[in-house]
């Protein structure tokens, strides 16, 4: 197609089919947040498509916005690239290994997952989830709870969240309340 | 109209996971399981486990959710729902990068979110083990040694699943 060559960004930049196969080994091997790992690998070690610090431009936006940071950083690569086509297609390539084979199990699962010699299976995955959600609670913390404000901060929110307060307005509400007293200020830039 | 309250419902999570894909649990747990009881708490929280062993984001848990209301298309709808708002907000971001990133308020509304999203991961947690693990020690033992390998250890989450289902599957028989 002649409209492809138009609307290439930069010279550099991959076809479309070679950036969706990639995003598709990407989807189809990355684990979580295993994912930027291998996406680092396959767009900046190994084919040079961007350069570490476009890469890691993208990463800092992802932890800025909503969403999964890998995903996030995927479709911030693909716009990169090429655009608005370029970003769709990443996106989409990204997701249907993950799809098709959560899609898979989900059917076994709703068929097979009262099977009584699983149920000892599922109650093992429970005790794994509990653990993973306290990790990320620990990780994220450990970062973030850097000054007395945000501990408290914290405090309120927890107790908040304990008494059932809409989750969407207490994430906004927080947010807002960074925004207005936790914003970096010039005078106390070094950390 | 079940299809389109799915849409809102993903769309809505999908706009604040602040954190990264994780931070679905609470709102999904609120909404999903004790609003709308599309899922119960062990299908959810099964549908999670399922995502971790799944290659690409947690969030394709919504695939589980969105086939278990609504079959194929309630999968397919839940999925892009759920990616759609962080989908649009990067790429538009992707042109503002250098401004987004040096604005204090947007630094300082991060600032505030990620300390919600701990409190919020910590009720999602201890929801869902005083509905699992809570009264059986062996489970709770597992909790604490699966915790130790992720923390301390930092082992793949993909293993620490595999091996809590095997140990499980172990001690029940």
């Amino acid at each position: 197609m002649s409209a492809e060559a138009a609307v290439t960004l930069n010279p550099g930049a991959p076809s479309l089919s070679r950036l969706a196969r990639v995003m598709l080994k990407v989807g189809a091997t990355g684990f979580g947040m295993g994912m930027v790992g291998v996406l680092q690998q396959e767009v900046v070690t190994r084919r040079s498509w961007l350069t570490q610090e476009e890469f890691a431009d993208g990463l800092a936006l992802a932890n800025l916005l909503p969403g999964p940071i890998a995903v996030d950083v995927a479709v911030y690569v693909g716009y990169r690239l090429r655009g608005w086509i370029g970003a769709t297609l990443c996106l989409l390539a990204l997701l249907v290994p993950a799809f098709a084979i959560m899609l898979g199990l989900t059917i076994a699962y709703l068929h097979y997952g009262q099977v009584p010699q699983l149920h000892g299976a599922f109650k093992g995955l429970n005790a794994a989830v509990v653990a993973l959600v306290l990790s990320v609670a620990y990780r994220i913390g450990k970062s973030s709870l850097k000054s007395a404000a945000q501990a408290s901060l914290a405090l309120v929110a927890l107790a908040a969240a304990f008494l059932h307060a809409n989750l969407v307005v207490l994430v906004l509400a927080c947010g807002l309340v960074g925004a207005l007293l936790l914003h970096p200020r010039p005078e106390a830039a070094t950390p | 109209m079940n299809l389109l309250r799915l849409a809102l419902v993903f769309g809505k999570i999908g706009a604040v996971v602040f954190g990264g894909g994780f931070v679905m649990i609470p709102f999904i747990q609120r909404e999903v399981v004790q609003h709308y009881g599309w899922l119960t708490q062990q299908q959810f929280v099964d549908a999670i486990a399922l995502g971790q062993i799944t290659p690409g984001p947690i969030l394709i848990s919504a695939t589980f959710i969105g086939y278990k209301v609504q079959g194929l298309t309630g999968a397919v709808v839940a999925t892009l729902a759920v990616f759609l708002p962080s989908f649009l907000m990067t790429a538009l971001a992707a042109r503002q990068m250098m401004r987004l990133r040096r604005n204090p308020r947007v630094a300082g509304f991060i600032r505030g979110v990620l300390p919600a999203v701990v409190a919020m991961l910590l009720v999602a947690a201890i929801t869902i083990a005083r509905s699992t693990v809570w009264f059986d020690w062996r489970l709770l033992f597992l909790v604490v040694v699966s915790l130790i390998l992720l923390v301390r250890y930092k082992v793949d989450a993909v293993y620490v699943v595999v091996g809590s289902g095997i140990a499980g599957f172990l001690l029940e028989r």
